[in-house]
This record gives structure tokens, sequence and C-alpha cells, in this order.
């Protein structure tokens, strides 16, 4: 999920529960952080079944969404919220008893067969398997549901395989008879993908909500969005618009096929359009129903202090340091192409005073480097802000402007026009001017600002905030939409508009690794050939801060993503 | 027969304004540089993608002619996409939602009568407040009474509503835990749950709104109760409670009716800050979506369909006005 600018963080909480930020167990160096994974007093599930820690009664969730988009072909879901308590994928997502997310099978046996040249995987669909109406769940709907996800009518999904499919570009959906040649179903249990080029990561890819299955004869594309037919442990039973949304148990559902979801509760009410600050109060009240329930916003700065002192501290789970928020350097701008003034920039930041804008110590770790924590095969090397104090050495980036002739030219700093981007803003631009460098902030409208940005020539601005957690847990989720040089200006993320051809090999080559192992490597390696070259200013790892009721047990937040993991949540007697 | 025609003549000007409405609300926000296609581009979005995100929403023709489709639909209906898999939006239709995948219409009318519950019992309960105090305090000018009310008056008008609203849900809500602190139960599932999930808010509406009403209530009251016809009638030997209530109070009805009809139209179209405050969804928690997600269909078809109903409001002013007042009677030269 890219919190990258306010904008994109309110657009993915209307499409779906919203996903961000992240959690500890930094895999490179967790000797000093014995519990990995943040969990609540009551424990999460085992590391081998996911079975429920209680059975049976209603949990609510409280959602500042509105709507939840129950089409798989729509929604930006991680694989452990809300679509995936109604949708299985080919793929899951589990977090083992160290807080680590791995990718395990759901519909499929396993993790995917990969051929020899790494261009195409094959999966098996477990025996079994049925829809919430009792029909069996073959191989063609799999391959419908992907094939429905290139219709104009149901875009605005996670779409990473659109460009990794063959003769994807030119697709556009099932319902004009076409099929999709590179997604076969050999029979009514094998599915073969064929990709343009070798992708680890595609078992993760396949987790992705448009890789559930979608039944033909039961789709209509203006109802799917409120009632999908259900694969899961529940079904979507009444919906009230902008209200409620009651989720019943799926009978069809074989928990000894799925080693992801606990399928605890009876039933799971999600309560729309709930204002942050009214939610948190009831959860820290935690009267009647309000104890079965957790809230699936962070909770706000205000009642986060106020929850600190209070009885509720003990319902109050933080994530580990999650999502990078950083400071992107326009590398493109006059100036700025030398990389001795962005060194110089990245000095100058004052991480400490953004923390504390942001809300002090519970909104965050300073951060060094590019790959967020909690994903496999990040390293923590010798990088040029490691040993720097987190206020900064404006001193030391005046002796680098210097040397580097810097022009002394202002710089337009573009951000969202809120008050928390304001506040983050200022912080920095105050961090700036002690090393001699002027910054004028310019506030612009969501869309303005995501337009200026990741399109067109970046005339506009030379400094910008983004904030990065992946789709993901791998760093190519990371380094790959943030700094490979095909992402600039056509939509993509790369809004530091960092072009080095030896880290777009690095990113290609770990891209097409598909040893885990290996390709981790490759990305720690891209991670410091790239944060070298400071295209960004590492500012902090976002943590996330959620309440839950005192009858709510296994509520636990994973190392990545820094986000409650729905599957395994139950409530007591 | 004059009437007729004078309603006919309100009901064209009526639709006029609403056409200059939306085709400025279409103006206003296609000429913003938001790209409503944005939303539906998907992660990662490459520009080709937005192109067909563009044509499917039809964002990609002139504005003007975006506009004038906007208004044909409102007739005939409006089709998007082709094939096996269109979205249709019957009329009359006021634009379709594609991120809730859903009609405008379908959506105001789905949230139009949690609005109404909250406008009309707010509405009953300020209007008697108010003007109840107003007529209390005229009659008891100058006495602690008036004052007392006056300062009450003042309170109300200045405070911000987020600030009420959160106020009673932390006292009436949470510690005295009297009343449920947010949703909304249909009158139709339950009268009962209707009223007390109801009660806070429009309490809180209430009370923010009667001050105005007890001041206006106040001035004109004191005014009818010094002029000559109230003199006359004193004069003439008729009670002091029907003085009040059948020569005073009938005047201070003229201006009450028309700034109640105003703020009625203007609630019905969506009480935005209390809706977001006690989890309500209405018109104004949808309109505050739209806003938030750039969905310009929806925003589009809920500011018309908002004006529509103060437009309408207008009317029923000029009516009501006319019975009230004969002085201004349809027709009169």
């Amino acid at each position: 999920m890219a919190l990258h600018h306010t904008s994109l963080t309110r657009r993915a909480l209307v499409l779906s529960i919203p996903l961000a930020g992240l959690a500890t167990a930094l895999v490179g160096c967790n000797a000093n952080n014995p519990k990995p994974g943040a969990t609540s007093s009551s424990a999460a599930g085992s590391a081998t079944s996911a079975a429920p820690a209680s059975k049976g009664g209603t949990l609510r969730i409280l959602t500042s969404s509105s709507a939840v988009n129950w089409d798989p072909a729509i929604s930006q879901s991680l694989a452990i919220t809300s679509l995936g308590l109604v949708q299985r994928r080919l793929t899951a997502w589990k977090v083992g008893s160290d807080g680590v997310t791995k990718v395990v099978p759901d519909l499929a046996t396993d993790t995917g067969q990969v051929s020899a040249d790494g261009k195409t995987w094959t999966f098996t669909l477990k025996d079994g398997l049925a829809f919430e109406d009792g029909n069996p769940i073959t191989a063609a709907d799999v391959k419908y549901s992907v094939e429905r996800s290139f219709a104009p009518q149901l875009s605005g999904g996670l779409g990473y395989h659109k460009a990794l499919l063959v003769g994807a570009s030119d697709y556009s959906g099932p319902y004009d008879g076409k099929q999709l040649a590179s997604v076969e179903a050999k029979d009514d249990k094998t599915l073969v993908f064929h990709l343009n080029s070798a992708y680890g990561d595609w078992p993760w890819i396949v987790s992705m909500p448009a890789f559930s299955a979608v039944p033909k004869a039961k789709d209509n594309v203006k109802t799917y969005t409120t009632t999908p037919v259900a694969t899961g442990p529940y079904r979507v039973s009444k919906t009230v618009e902008g209200t409620s949304i009651t989720l019943e148990r799926n009978e069809h559902w074989d928990p000894k096929t799925d080693e992801a979801r606990g399928g605890g509760p009876d039933s799971i009410i999600f309560q729309l359009g709930q204002d942050a600050t009214v939610a948190a109060q009831r959860l820290i009240a935690d009267s009647g129903d309000d104890q079965f329930a957790f809230g699936a916003s962070f909770v706000p700065a205000a009642q986060l202090a106020q929850v600190q002192t209070s009885a509720a501290k003990d319902r109050l789970v933080t994530s580990g340091p999650g999502a990078l928020a950083y400071l992107a350097i326009n590398t493109q701008a006059k100036g700025l192409d030398d990389v001795k003034v962005r060194k110089a920039i990245s000095l100058a930041v004052d991480r400490n005073a953004y923390r504390v804008a942001v809300g002090g110590e519970i909104a965050g770790e300073f951060a060094d480097t590019l790959i967020t924590p909690g994903i496999p095969g990040r390293k923590q090397y010798a990088s040029l802000l490691k040993d720097v104090a987190p206020a900064g050495d404006p001193e030391q980036a005046k002796k680098l402007l210097a040397e580097a002739k810097w022009s002394g030219r202002t710089l337009k700093f573009a951000i969202a026009d809120d008050a928390v981007s304001s506040a983050k803003a200022e912080a920095i631009q105050q961090g700036l001017k002690r090393a001699g460098l002027t910054v004028t902030i310019v506030p612009l409208a969501d869309d303005v600002l995501t337009e200026a940005t990741t399109q067109g020539d970046g005339s506009k601005y030379d400094l910008t905030l983004g904030s990065w957690q992946p789709d993901f847990p791998s760093a190519n989720g990371n380094i790959q939409p943030l700094f490979a040089s095909d992402q600039i200006g056509k939509g993509g993320y790369n809004i530091s508009r960092y072009s080095n051809p030896k880290a777009d090999e690095l990113i290609k080559k770990a891209t097409e690794t598909t040893d885990p192992k290996e390709s981790g490597a490759l990305w720690a390696q891209a991670d410091e050939l790239i944060n070298a070259d400071a295209p960004v200013v590492p500012l902090i790892y976002t943590k996330n801060s959620f309440l839950h009721g005192s009858k709510v047990v296994g509520f636990a937040i994973p190392a990545f993503p820094a986000y409650p993991n729905y599957l395994t949540v139950s409530v007591a007697k | 027969m004059k009437l007729a025609r004078f309603l006919l003549g309100r009901i064209a000007s009526l639709v006029f304004v609403l056409l200059v409405v939306s085709l400025l609300t279409y103006a206003v926000f296609v000429l913003l540089p938001a790209d409503p296609a944005q939303l539906a581009c998907g992660k990662p979005c490459t520009p080709e993608r937005l192109q067909t995100a563009r044509e499917f929403m039809q964002l990609d023709h002139p504005w003007f002619q975006q506009w004038f489709d906007f208004v044909r639909g409102i007739f005939t209906g409006r089709t998007f996409g082709t094939g096996g898999a269109q979205f249709t939006c019957p009329a009359p239709c006021l634009g379709y939602s594609f991120r809730l995948n859903a009609p405008v219409t379908e959506l105001i009318l789905g949230r139009f009568p949690v609005t109404a519950s909250i406008a009309l019992g707010a509405a009953v309960l300020w209007l008697l407040a108010g003007v109840a105090s107003g007529v209390v305090a005229a009659l008891r000018h100058g006495t602690v009474i008036d004052r007392g009310l006056m300062v009450a008056a003042i309170t109300g008008v200045s405070a911000p509503s987020y600030l009420v609203g959160l106020l009673g849900i932390l006292l009436f809500g949470f510690t005295l835990d009297m009343v449920p602190v947010s949703g909304y139960v249909p009158f139709r599932e339950s009268p009962v749950d209707w009223v007390w999930h109801l009660v806070l808010p429009w309490v809180v509406l209430a009370l923010l709104n009667a001050a105005i009403y007890t001041r206006i209530t106040r001035g004109q009251m004191l005014e009818a109760l010094s002029s000559d016809y109230v003199r006359t009638a004193r004069a003439k030997g008729i009670g002091e409670s029907r003085v009040v209530t059948r020569h005073a109070l009938r005047n201070v009805a003229i201006p009450i009716t028309t700034l109640f009809a105003l703020d009625l139209g203007g609630l019905l179209g969506g009480a935005v800050i209390t809706e977001r405050v006690f989890s309500i969804a209405g018109l104004g928690a949808l309109l505050m979506d739209a806003v938030g997600s750039t969905d310009v269909p929806l925003l589009v078809g809920v500011t018309v369909f908002t004006a529509a109903i103060i437009v309408a409001a207008n009317l029923a002013v000029d009516v009501v006005y006319s019975l009230l007042d004969p002085r201004v009677r349809v027709g009169r030269p």
C-alpha cells in the first residue's frame, strides 16, 4: 500500500479497508528484539495452525471507510484484511509465531512450480474446494477472475500482474468473449501462467485479490461489488449502504484446507463511516458490543495520548517500525543532479523535528535505509545517516554545499494541502535552513500533487514528501516502484525521478531471481547502491496504533504489514 | 388560476436555476485539475490504463458535452461500456459513481430518508424551542429571564456544532450512558430505536439553530408589541393572550417562515458535520465521502440534488408567505 501523499491514502481508505504502516522484526538485526511482531496480551494463533483461540460470537470492526468493495478486480485490500475473510486466492499470507509473514498455499496445493527459465508458473488446486453455493471451485473460475481484472469496467485494483502476463497489454477482459491465453486452465485443477520475463515474487502476486475465484455464471459487474460469491470462511449476508456490512459463516468453507484463516467468530459486522475520534472513544470506554470490536483506523494522536494513561492501555496495539516516510529530492531538477547537494540536504534534515511533528516516539523510529523493516533480505549497513544524530548535521551539510558550489536558489517543496503535511514540511524547512538552504512550501490539492510528481517532466517541484509500504513483503515491492527508471513520470511512484543504469540492472536481476535468499541479497545490494546516491532522505519507519475491545482475542500485528491480521481475530465468550 | 400561472412560472425558473447550477458545477469540477480517472486506474497506474479508464468514464469528451450528457441522462438514463458488462443508470440519472459502482440517484435516494429524519426532527425541536423562548423573552423584556435566554442564545449561535456534538456524545453517550453514540436505525425497522439514535443529533442541531430563532422572534415580537395595531387591539379590550398569539405572533411568523424553510432546505441537503460526528450515513456523509475521494459524478449529483431542495424550499416560502400575508398575495398588482 502506497502512502505516497495523503491522496493515495484517502483513496485506498475508500477502496478497501485502510492498509498502512509496518512492524518490528528487523530480520537482519533482531538480536535486540526478542519478541518481534506486536501482539496484544491475548496472544495470536500458533505457528503451525490457524485454529482460532475461541469459536463463536460476533466480532465488530469499526472503520472510517464508507464502503468495502468486495469485487476482487477492483479491490486493493491486503491479503490479511477484509477481502481475505470472504475470498481465498491461489496463495495466502500466514503470520508465524515470530511475527514474520510468509506466503502459503491457499486455493492451490503449493506456492507454485516454476519452470527453469522462471517464466512459467504452474499451480494445482486443492481437492474438495467449494463456493458458498456448494459448487466446486475449478481452475477456470480462477482464470476468469484474473481475466475480468483487465475489463475497463473493473479497473482500480492491484494490477501488478497486468504488466507481467504475456499478451496482457492488448487484453480488455472477458466480457466481449475473448480469453487471455497466457492464463491457461489445463484441466479442472491445473493453472499455468506464462510471464513476459522471469519473476521470482510471482507467489506473492497470486495472493492479490484478482487471483481469487469468480464463477462466470454468477458474475454481474454491478452487484459483485456488494455480493461476491464467497470462498473463504464468511459470506456477505447483509449490506446497509454506508452504514454496515454483516458477514455470516460460509458453511462450505473447510478449515482443514486453510492454513491462513481462523474462522473464529460466527459473524463479523463492519460498522462503516465511523468518526475516528468517536470510534477510539468507544473502544476506550469498552462498553456493550464495543467489547467485541476493534478499530480498523489508526488511533488519532489526541486519543493516543489519552489511552497511554488509561486502563485501555493494555488494549492498544502499536506496530513495530513499518512504512518508510521519506523526503524525495527531484534528482532531475537544476543543481539537485549533484549528489553532493543531495547529501547535504540529507545531512541538514532534522529527522527528530519531523518525528515530533507527526506525534513523537510512538509515531515511528528513525530511518536511514530504504527497505522496510520486516522484509526478508533487509540489511543494516553503513549508510550516510547511520551515525548522524536524528537532529542532523548542518555543519557538514554546509561544507558539502560549498564544495558543490551550490547556487543558493530557492527550493520548491510540493506537499498536500492539509495540516499534517504542513507540519511535516515546516519541520523539514527549518532543518534545511540551518545549512543555509531556502525552501518555499507549495501546498497543492491532492490530485494536482499526484499529477505533478508522478506524471510529466517534474518541473514543478524540487522536494516532496513520500511514504511507502510495499503491497507484498518482498524488497521488490519496495525498491522497484520507487527507484526503477521506467517508473518516472508515467504514473509510477519514482518521485525522486532517480535514474541509474546500474540500479536498473540490479533491480532487473533481483526481480528475475526466483530463489528468495539470492534475490534478498540482491535487493539489499540495490538498497545500498541507491541510498549512496541520496535520491531520498529516509525519515522514519512509521508505527501504527490500533485499539480493540476487552473481549477480542488474537488481535495481532505482524512484522509486515503493520496492520492487524483480520483472518485470525476471534472473540471471547 | 392566477395561482396556477404563478406556480408554473416559478417552476420554470426553478428548472432554469437548476440547469445553471449543474452547468456551473460541471464547469468547476471539470476545470479543476482533479482527475477522477486516477481513482479507477489501479496500482500500479500506467498512462495507457489511465486513458482506458478515462474513455470508459466518458471523461475524454469536452466538458460541455459531458454536461449535456448529464442533463440528457436525467431524462433518458445512461449506459457506460459495451457488451456483457454494461453499467446502466436508469432515468432520472444524476450520474454514475464508479467508485461505489452505483447510480448516483440510487445513492441519494438511499441516504435521503436518513438526512430527512435528522433534519425534520431537529427542525421541529428548534422551531418550538426557538419561538417559545423568543416570545417569553419578549414578554419578559428586560428581566433576568430575558437576559438569561439571550446569553444562552448567543452561546448557541457561536458554539461550533462539532464541539457541541462531541461534548454531547461524551456526556450523554459515555459518561451517563443514556443514548447510543452513533449509528442510525430506519423508522420502518424500529420506531423506538429510530428516535433513540436520533435524539442526541436532534438536540444538538436544535440547540444551535434555536438560538437564531429566539433572537429573531424576540426582536420581531418586541417590535410588534409596541406597534399601533397591538395598542389598538389592547384598547379594544382583547385579552392579552389573544393579542400575543393572533395579532403579534402572526406578524412574527412571516420572517420566521422564510428563515425556517431555507434552513430546513439547507439541512435536507445534508447535515454534514452532525452526520460525521454521529457516524450517520446521510447525504452529508455521502458528500464528504465524494469530496475525499474525488468522486466527481457523485459530487455533481449531490450538489444538484441539494440545489434542487433549496430552490424548492424557496418556492415553498413564496407560497406560504402569500398565505400568511394577504398583502403579498399572488396576483396583486
